[in-house]
């Protein structure tokens, strides 16, 4: 170390290595670093606590919603009025989506079209909210009565959108690939997608399109909240 | 021996301050290459306290060691063999090895002036 140049050579090493190590530092702040085995399956366990946990409240949905079958049972048995306003009640559940429907349509599914390059898998893209927007705007159009995207019931305050690499979808998490079931009838719902030009022309030329008719579709009913706090109807 | 110490301190401090930032997807291989920069670093210290110091193969280390790992580790990924282990293991080694030679040079010299005063004393 005797010599000038060699100190400063040294320094701007030093210099150097520095930088690394806080870019480095920095990263490992952000992203938080290799999980480790131990986080790992720390991790797994509270999934497993959480999904058992999302049981329980199913299973109290549930009992709550059969209370409530109850109350409007013994409703409808007080009386004639009662029962059209019973009759009433059940159509504009079905229109809110709070009941399972069956009945027949197309089931439509979205998924990645992948490719081989130099030994490596690739997808042309990804698939974002608005093909899947696209889709559930064509088949409302063409007359759909009721739509569920990988399940999840497409009611009138339902949001589809990006969030990282998921959709999210009744604030539940979705990825491809996305089965999007309509009732309706058959004919027109399919000849609504198949248009030359149309919506399922413009998407499968990116990702695979596949659509498919049923006799019988279940559609499941909407499990989230629907609560106005506040909007209140004009008299 | 204070010159890379200072130069680290600096360099960590320019870097934090600085908008550097890695993508994650290099994060592992830049992992890989500090590591071999440290060792590079501790190995200049150790040949400087044994005075045979030449700059051209402390850079030449640095960069090489860094770019190298690197380089291997990201080999390894394509070819799934798990290279930067070797990287690791190698440079962790040398790590504490040349920790080591630090510590005894400076055991070294402190028990060289204890003997010197010891036998002033008598």
């Amino acid at each position: 170390m005797k010599r000038l140049s060699d100190r400063i050579a040294i320094m701007i090493v030093c210099v150097i290595l520095g930088l690394m190590l806080a870019a480095q530092f920095k990263n490992v702040q952000n992203v938080g670093g290799n999980v480790s085995l131990q986080r790992a399956q720390e991790l797994t366990t509270q999934i497993q606590k959480l999904n058992q946990d999302i049981a329980g409240q199913q299973n109290l949905i549930q009992e709550l919603e059969e209370r409530l079958a109850d109350y409007e049972s013994a409703a409808q048995d007080a009386g004639k009025l009662n029962e059209t306003m019973y009759r009433d009640l059940e159509r504009a559940r079905n229109l809110a989506g709070l009941t399972e429907l069956e009945g027949p349509g197309v089931v439509v599914t979205v998924n990645l079209i992948s490719y081989q390059e130099w030994g490596e898998t690739g997808i042309i893209r990804n698939v974002y909210h608005e093909d899947l927007l696209m889709l559930v705007n064509e088949l409302n159009a063409a007359g759909a009565e009721a739509l569920a995207i990988n399940d999840e019931r497409i009611v009138s305050t339902t949001e589809i959108r990006d969030a990282g690499d998921y959709i999210v979808i009744n604030t539940n998490r979705h990825s491809v690939p996305f089965e999007i079931k309509a009732l309706g009838n058959p004919d027109t719902l399919e000849a609504s997608l198949m248009l030359l030009g149309g919506v399922a022309d413009s998407l499968g030329e990116e990702l695979e399109i596949k659509i498919r008719r049923e006799n019988s579709i279940r559609i499941p009913k909407y499990t989230g909240l629907l609560q106005f706090d506040y909007s209140v109807p004009v008299q | 021996m204070w010159l890379p110490l200072i130069g680290i301190l600096i360099g960590i401090i320019l870097g934090m301050t600085l908008p550097i930032n890695i993508p994650t997807a290099y994060s592992s291989y830049m992992s890989i290459a500090v590591l071999a920069a440290l060792d590079s670093v501790f190995g200049g210290i150790r040949a400087s306290l044994e005075k045979h110091f030449e700059a051209d193969v402390f850079i030449s280390g640095f960069f090489g060691n860094a770019v190298l790992a690197a380089g291997l580790a990201y080999i390894g990924d394509r070819l799934n063999v798990p290279i930067y282990l070797c990287a690791i293991f190698v440079f962790g080694y040398r790590l504490f090895n040349n920790f080591a030679q630090i510590r005894r040079h400076f055991l070294g010299l402190l028990r060289k002036r204890s003997f010197i005063e010891d036998n002033l004393d008598k």
